[in-house]
């Protein structure tokens, strides 16, 4: 049982590692560099200073000069590209959820008096997600002999992508810090949502095995059921807004939340988005005391990988959702430490050399405040969310059914008409007492 | 003034190809270095715990609860409904409540008729 295969040499190591690094030198500076020059010219760069126009060359002295790179950085910054791939998009929730996982794995182990991951990465196991990530690379990707393969290869796809349309649509900040800025954003919301149990019941059924089938039905019956009470508990925010965008929605919050006159609708929603993502004790779909791991038994290698992104981009996109509809979004004290004024005035001072830099600070303090508490608020519901799974047993099926379609509907048409009573009594509303 | 409207929803869909076009080469590159060797039919079996698998995966099922899935389709597009009315609230007078209320009235008799029959498993 050794580790190392049996022919390995560490010279035939160096020498592949040596090989791959001559061929990449070699085709970029063939290909790469003289593509770059000629798309530079086709591409349209961004105006600077009012009139200058920003060409490769100009490109090229901001390496130089640090006061050309802070205009060029507020434009990335401003870009629809930098927001759909880093900002409120597609990188800050991929980076919420790899820090929603290592919190659910060391919080678990400390529920359950273990210690979890701790080796990798010296510090309390925090580079444990990269090791699994690079494991799960590494691995064979294994489809059954008679699955459907076109589908079976596109739903991890899809439902990372799903996923992240999901997020697109969620407002992080005060200013317009949205992707998609829509006027019937909650309208999308459930459009999308209606996506993912389409998703799981065609993986499960093209993998040509029974466990997934029988899970990705499971999954169907389970994200059906609790669609209902997921979309009549909001309507109560609805009625009282008067609005359908979600940063409406978030403005008005600015003196209440509306979890403080809407808890019924609060509960109702939280128990389902429980059931929406599967999580315990409501994850019938990937219960792997019965079904193995339902319907992601067939999934190997890096395609679980990417059905467990986004199902965590998943889970930070529904606890964004519930904070900015019952917790009050961006709102909070401002707590963030106002851009040090000397540096604006004086410039940085290092030693002889003296760096002015106009345009500074890069983003304002009231953004960086909207996001500071967005992400703690954000954060304390995933918490609440990851929190059942310690303690809870998973429920049966038809007791599951039963709580969404006789109770949870019961509640919210509840919630519905303590919205109307709060609105017609005169207590909110335009012209209402607060 | 429509493709307006329109091009608000393109960044959602932009949003959408930005995560197809990002985790896509995650499976190309895992293709690419994972080991596939040692092939044999063994191997490609559906999971089903170490036993020889028996039959096909898409199977006829007898699908249990198939009544929720039917008042879904019903119950689903109400609620959507139900938001073009909460929309315009504030807009309407106030005795414009009375017949959504009745509304509610004969969908909760439906809901109730239905979960009742949904209850009888023999016929179902």
């Amino acid at each position: 049982m050794s580790a190392i295969a049996p022919k390995f040499r560490f010279s035939y190591f160096l020498k592949s590692v040596l090989d791959n690094v001559f061929w990449i030198v070699t085709l970029f500076t063939l290909i790469g560099i003289p593509l770059v020059m000629i798309l530079l010219f086709y591409i349209e760069l961004p105006v600077i200073n009012g009139n200058k126009l920003l060409d490769p060359y100009l490109a090229l002295t901001t390496l130089a000069d640090p006061s050309r790179q802070i205009p060029m950085l507020k434009s990335i910054i401003h870009s629809d590209f930098f927001r759909i791939t880093a900002f409120p998009g597609f990188g800050f929730a991929a980076l919420l959820a790899a820090a929603t996982i290592f919190i659910e794995r060391k919080m678990l182990a400390k529920l359950q008096l273990r210690v979890g991951p701790f080796y990798c990465g010296k510090v309390e196991g925090i580079l444990q997600l990269m090791g699994d990530g690079l494991k799960l690379i590494s691995k064979e990707i294994i489809i059954p002999a008679k699955a459907d393969k076109p589908i079976f290869w596109a739903a991890p796809v899809l439902f990372v992508a799903t996923a992240a349309a999901f997020v697109s649509l969620i407002p992080v900040a005060s200013g317009g810090w949205v992707v998609a800025d829509i006027d019937v954003g909650l309208l999308a919301v459930f459009a999308v949502i209606g996506f993912f149990p389409v998703i799981t019941v065609l993986s499960a059924w093209s993998a040509n095995s029974k466990f997934p089938f029988i899970g990705g039905i499971r999954a169907l019956h389970q994200m059906v059921s609790f669609e209902i009470p997921l979309i009549l508990s909001v309507l109560g925010i609805v009625i009282l807004t008067g609005s359908l965008n979600l940063t409406e929605i978030v403005q008005s919050q600015d003196h209440y939340w509306w979890i403080v006159f809407l808890p019924i609708g609060a509960i109702v929603f939280f128990i389902a988005i429980l059931a929406e993502l599967e999580r315990i004790p409501f994850d019938l779909p990937e219960a792997e005391s019965e079904i193995v791991a339902g319907w992601l038994t067939e999934f190997s290698g890096m395609m679980y990988g990417l059905v467990q992104l986004g199902s965590y981009v998943k889970l930070y996109a529904f606890a964004a959702l519930f904070v900015v509809l019952f917790l009050g979004g961006w709102h909070g004290p401002m707590v963030w430490p106002p851009f040090p004024e000397e540096i604006i005035q004086n410039g940085i001072s290092m030693g002889p050399i003296t760096l002015h830099l106009p345009g500074l600070p890069l983003l304002d303090q009231q953004m960086l405040n909207d996001v500071l508490w967005f992400v703690i608020k954000t954060m304390g519901v995933i918490f609440v969310i990851l929190l059942p799974r310690g303690v809870f047993p998973r429920i049966r099926i038809d007791l599951l059914l039963h709580i969404g379609w006789y109770k949870l509907i019961g509640l919210s048409f509840v919630n519905i008409f303590i919205a109307l009573g709060l609105l017609y009594a005169g207590v909110l509303g335009p012209g209402g007492i607060l | 003034m429509v493709g307006e409207y329109a091009a608000n929803f393109s960044h959602v869909l932009l949003m959408f190809g930005f995560a197809i076009v990002a985790v896509g080469p995650a499976l190309l590159i895992s293709r690419m270095i994972s080991p596939r060797r040692r092939s044999n039919p063994v191997k490609f079996l559906p999971m089903e715990c170490g036993q020889v698998p028996q039959g096909e995966g898409r199977t006829h099922f007898m699908m249990q609860y198939y009544s929720y899935v039917l008042m879904f389709v019903v119950f689903d597009v109400m609620s959507i409904f139900l938001y073009a009315w909460g929309s315009t609230l504030l807009n309407l007078p106030k005795t414009a409540t009375l017949p959504i209320i009745a509304f509610l009235g004969i969908m909760f008799a439906a809901m109730a008729f239905a979960l009742y029959q949904s209850k009888r498993r023999n016929i179902w």
